[in-house]
């Protein structure tokens, strides 16, 4: 599923943060150009209407404590994920160092999933990364921003729905589908609880007035937190061992492996530390775990407020050990998407505690008027219809009543469609991005010369003159028909070329000569159009001659071939040239495929197919 | 009863005596044990050179080449000989000509999914492609050559294919499930083909595997009919399996080596053919005593060299001669047997990117080391 290429190369690190730097100023200038609008507008008298001032916020009421608490907290936190999210490795490091792994131990149909995700992400490795970065970012400055009504319950909204996105494809639904699920290590995964807390920005303000949510949440949350205990206490999981049959129990051994990733030392020393200590008292440990989890369960199953107290206190004192002792912070090591589950499992269930108080009713705004008075709810608009809405004066007006919030949950919308317009357009192509061809063999070199002319004979056994292909583009390559690992893939690349050329492709030649001066007769470059299926395909032409006629070829073109001792196959240099309809070589291309993946195949198919639309384009 | 035969039925008694021998003597297809795994490390000798093919680098993969050795008739020192401009990986079907030449198949490996076929007439100097077949089956004998130059393949897809004179196109002659259903490959229950070689006459030979207890499945093609043509064993060995695990063709006969019986009781059986299956001389039979056999070579004139696991060889000088247990064998990652003369018992033993060559000469009880060949590998190169 992953694009092969090694997570630190420069070329994608170095397009990864060109565009992260450019979409960065355009986020910059969508919001300068938001609240220089704003400002003009409200300082514009008659913007708000004869005898009226510009608002400066909320008029009424305070937003309920537990509320708050959820929307800046996951609103930090998005922010942060965003951040992780922008470290140099994770355009190609996404796929194989965060989605395959999790997703390892996953039943088959969660793989395949998870697959496709991962794919898709390694055929455009920087529109997904950076739109991941802007979405995230975006989502974050949105539950920040917008306090109240609407667009801060649409902010809850957009924080499920991304959330969903992530906790499926990205954490393989948690690990909830996979032996070993355990909440010391994150069960159900840390962006389901993004979910359920953006879920709860997204209820009407009316909901967090009366103490029930508040009961209901904790209630939840104490079920959950008892399935967990019982699932802690299952024997025959390894969790009640310390070290099993001489080798490390479950947990330990999840320690040790946290232990060893690249983090500070004082910090994997108190990791290792604690994995010293489960190793020689797993029972009491476990055992800790699972009582630690029953009563803090049953607590909030109370619903009352006495005993959640304490309860909420040693929930959050254990989440705070089990972050730092076992999830090792979540971060550190390796590419870390996010701090893992205990901050936002604290959270939530702080958030459940604040609203078990009752909010006074004056202190609210009424369900009808939630949109704070005298504020216009810009991402929504005033009533009348989305066309009044979208006349000028009925804009000028909305800005001219909107609170800064207001304005800035604006810009983080723009924010996200910034991110997600490039993944989405590049989804709509079939095609890799070239990225991954340039990383793996830099840039085409454009050249201007005419091509050397030859003669040679096609898998049909008819004689072709390259002079006979002037009018078409010619995309020649050199294959040995024996070969067993590159050139098969140039084939296939060449071949995929051909169909991402359309209708395009009766205009372009795919021509491949044999570099094989030994396995020369008709019958290797037959048999080898048969393996690689381009008997099919039209403009397919693999051409041969006698090996003093090849070899005239290989000099004309720099084509270098090397017989190699010891069972090797035929060493040459795999290179590729496009000539023009006039029959001007215009580009050459360092051919080597690479790794040879999907992504990396699909990338060089695209990059042969751009060479030959552009000169169709010219022409 | 000749000598051969005593020994066979010897054999056969043992088996019963071990009480592997079934009271039904027909065995059902559904009953026949796999076909033992036999390696395709094996030499070849023919008139002018003895040929060796060896897996040499790492145990298996990319790194795994097959190398091919050469050791001139009459002469003393082995030589690397593999074809060039072709990768290894996948292993050589060797296919023994007249003088110094050799018919090579490559099989199938990696992205290569057909089997290119070289030959050389002079000792590996010069090499010169063949029209390339489907991927050769993944057996020792799945090529074979008449002198003149025709070929027959065993493709992994158990279709049969041969080729006119002078490297003309394949065409299909038979497969499995054809001669199958021939009343020849009926009365064998036929399971699956294992080797392809030519008679003398140029005729095609195919071995098989029978389902039916106490057959061997040989079949000639004479006259655009297939007939059964293996050996008749001994009534006493009526009740056993039988499969062939070689058939190939040595100087003036083919020769073919039967595993005879299951697990602890199970032994080989050699038998020579100079008519195309007509008549057959049978060798005593070898009781195996739970051990299986590894990889075998043949020597010209029907010479017969097995390398059983545990380091161990047994050789059969050719009809008429007696089973003889080698000396332990020399260490080695793979052995390959090789019988270059009379007499001489050459083992290849490669470890790595290193090839030692011993000898045992007359009756001697120990081998003498007389090269080492260091192979350039060119580790990495397929990918």
């Amino acid at each position: 599923m992953n694009s092969g290429i090694n997570v630190s190369d420069p070329t994608v690190v170095a397009a990864f943060r060109a565009a992260l730097a450019h979409q960065g100023l355009i986020a910059l200038a969508i919001l300068a150009v938001l609240l220089i609008v704003w400002v003009s507008i409200r300082q514009q008298p008659s913007a708000a209407g004869p005898g009226e001032t510009p608002a400066t916020g909320r008029a009424a009421g305070r937003e309920p404590a537990g509320r708050q608490v959820l929307r800046i907290g996951f609103g930090l936190l998005w922010l942060f994920d965003g951040l992780l999210q922008a470290q140099p490795g994770m355009a190609t490091g996404m796929p194989s160092q965060v989605i395959e792994p999790i997703a390892a131990n996953s039943p088959p149909w969660v793989q395949h999933l998870v697959n496709w995700a991962g794919t898709t992400w390694s055929y455009h490795p920087i529109q997904a990364s950076a739109a991941t970065v802007w979405i995230q970012a975006g989502i974050g400055l949105w539950l920040l921003a917008a306090r109240r009504g609407t667009a801060s319950r649409l902010a809850g909204l957009a924080s499920v729905g991304w959330g969903l996105v992530v906790w499926a494809f990205g954490e393989s639904f948690g690990g909830i589908f996979a032996p070993g699920l355990t909440w010391l290590f994150g069960a159900p995964g840390a962006v389901l609880i993004y979910c359920a807390a953006g879920a709860l920005v997204a209820l009407p303000e009316r909901s967090w007035r009366a103490p029930r949510l508040g009961r209901m949440v904790l209630a939840g949350f104490g079920l959950f937190l008892a399935g967990m205990a019982v699932l802690q206490a299952w024997p025959g999981r390894g969790f009640w061992q310390g070290t099993s049959g001489g080798r490390p129990g479950t947990l330990t051994s999840m320690v040790a492996a946290m232990a060893g990733t690249p983090q500070p030392r004082f910090l994997s020393n108190l990791v290792s530390s604690f994995g010293s200590f489960d190793r020689g008292h797993g029972f009491a440990v476990n055992l800790f775990a699972v009582v630690a989890l029953a009563v803090i369960g049953l607590a909030f199953l109370t619903g009352r407020r006495r005993v959640i107290r304490p309860a909420l206190a040693a929930f959050i004192a254990v989440c705070l050990a089990d972050w730092v002792l076992i999830e090792d912070l979540g971060f550190l090591g390796g590419l870390g998407t996010d701090p893992n589950s205990m901050i936002p499992m604290a959270l939530l269930a702080a958030g459940g505690y604040l609203a078990l108080t009752r909010v006074p009713e004056a202190a609210t705004v009424s369900a009808a008027a939630e949109p704070a008075a005298g504020e216009a709810d810009i991402l929504t608009g005033p009533g009348g219809g989305w066309r009044a809405r979208l006349r000028p004066a009925a804009v000028r007006q909305s800005m001219a009543t909107a609170s800064l919030g207001t304005m800035i949950s604006l810009g983080a919308v723009g924010v996200i469609i910034l991110g997600a317009a490039p993944m989405a357009a590049a989804q709509a192509t079939p095609a890799a991005s070239t990225i991954l061809a340039q990383a793996i063999d830099g840039s085409t070199t454009p050249i201007d010369s005419p091509a050397p002319g030859f003669t040679l004979t096609d898998q049909h056994g008819r004689l072709v003159p390259l002079s006979s292909l002037h009018g078409k583009v010619v995309l020649l390559t050199f294959l040995d028909p024996v070969c067993v690992s590159d050139c098969p893939l140039v084939a296939q690349e060449f071949r995929q070329a051909g169909q991402l050329l359309g209708a395009n492709a009766r205009h372009v030649e795919l021509v491949a000569v044999d570099v094989n001066p030994l396995y020369y007769e008709l019958a290797y470059t037959q048999a080898f159009t048969r393996q690689e299926n381009l008997a099919a395909v039209p403009d397919w032409l693999y051409l041969t001659s006698s090996p003093a006629r090849l070899r005239q070829v290989y000099r004309n073109y720099g084509v270098a071939s090397e017989t190699t001792p010891g069972g090797a196959m035929l060493g040459h240099n795999d290179i590729a040239f496009v000539i023009d309809q006039a029959g001007h070589l215009r580009e050459e291309l360092a051919f080597d495929p690479g790794p040879g993946t999907a992504a990396t195949k699909s990338s060089f198919a695209a990059e042969l197919a751009d060479a030959a639309t552009q000169l169709l384009r010219a022409s | 009863m000749t000598r051969p035969w005593r020994a066979a039925a010897a054999l056969a008694v043992a088996i019963l005596a071990a009480g592997c021998g079934s009271a039904s003597s027909r065995t059902a297809a559904g009953n026949s044990p796999g076909p033992v795994p036999l390696s395709l490390t094996t030499a070849v000798a023919g008139p002018g050179a003895t040929w060796a093919a060896v897996p040499m680098g790492a145990a298996s993969g990319a790194n795994l080449f097959w190398q091919l050795f050469m050791l001139p008739a009459g002469g003393s020192r082995w030589s690397l000989q593999t074809p060039p401009d072709i990768a290894t990986n996948g292993a050589l079907i060797l296919a023994g000509q007249d003088g110094q030449g050799l018919i090579a198949g490559e099989r199938p490996s990696l992205s290569l999914t057909f089997s290119a076929i070289t030959t050389t007439r002079d000792g590996g100097r010069d090499w010169a492609t063949l029209p390339p077949t489907s991927g050769l089956a993944n057996a020792p004998d799945a090529l074979a050559a008449t002198p003149d130059g025709h070929l027959i393949a065993l493709g992994g897809n158990q279709q049969v294919s041969v080729t006119g004179s002078a490297g003309t196109g394949w065409t299909s002659l038979t497969s499995e499930h054809a001669l199958a259903a021939t009343p020849a490959g009926r009365s064998c229950a036929l399971t699956g083909l294992t080797a392809v070689a030519y008679t003398p006459a140029g005729s095609p030979l195919l071995a098989g595997t029978c389902g039916h207890a106490g057959t061997a499945g040989v079949f000639a093609y004479t006259s655009g009919t297939w007939r059964q043509a293996g050996p008749a064993l001994p009534a006493a060995l009526a009740g056993q399996h039988v499969q062939v695990l070689r058939l190939s063709r040595t100087g003036g006969s083919d020769v073919a080596l039967l595993a005879v019986g299951t697990g602890t009781s199970a032994g080989l059986l050699a038998a020579w053919t100079s008519d195309g299956g007509q008549h057959w001389s049978l060798s005593p039979g070898f009781r195996l005593g739970g051990s299986h056999p590894v990889s075998v070579s043949f020597g010209s004139g029907g010479a017969t060299a097995i390398v059983l696991n545990g380091n161990r060889g047994e050789v059969l000088t050719g009809p008429g001669a007696s089973w003889r247990t080698l000396p332990a064998l020399p260490a080695g990652r793979t052995l390959t047997l090789a019988l270059p003369a009379a007499g001489t018992t050459d083992a290849l033993a490669a470890s790595g990117s290193t090839l030692t060559a011993w000898q045992l000469t007359g009756g001697s009880a120990k081998w003498d080391r007389t090269q080492v060949i260091k192979v350039p590998i060119q580790y990495g190169s397929s990918g």
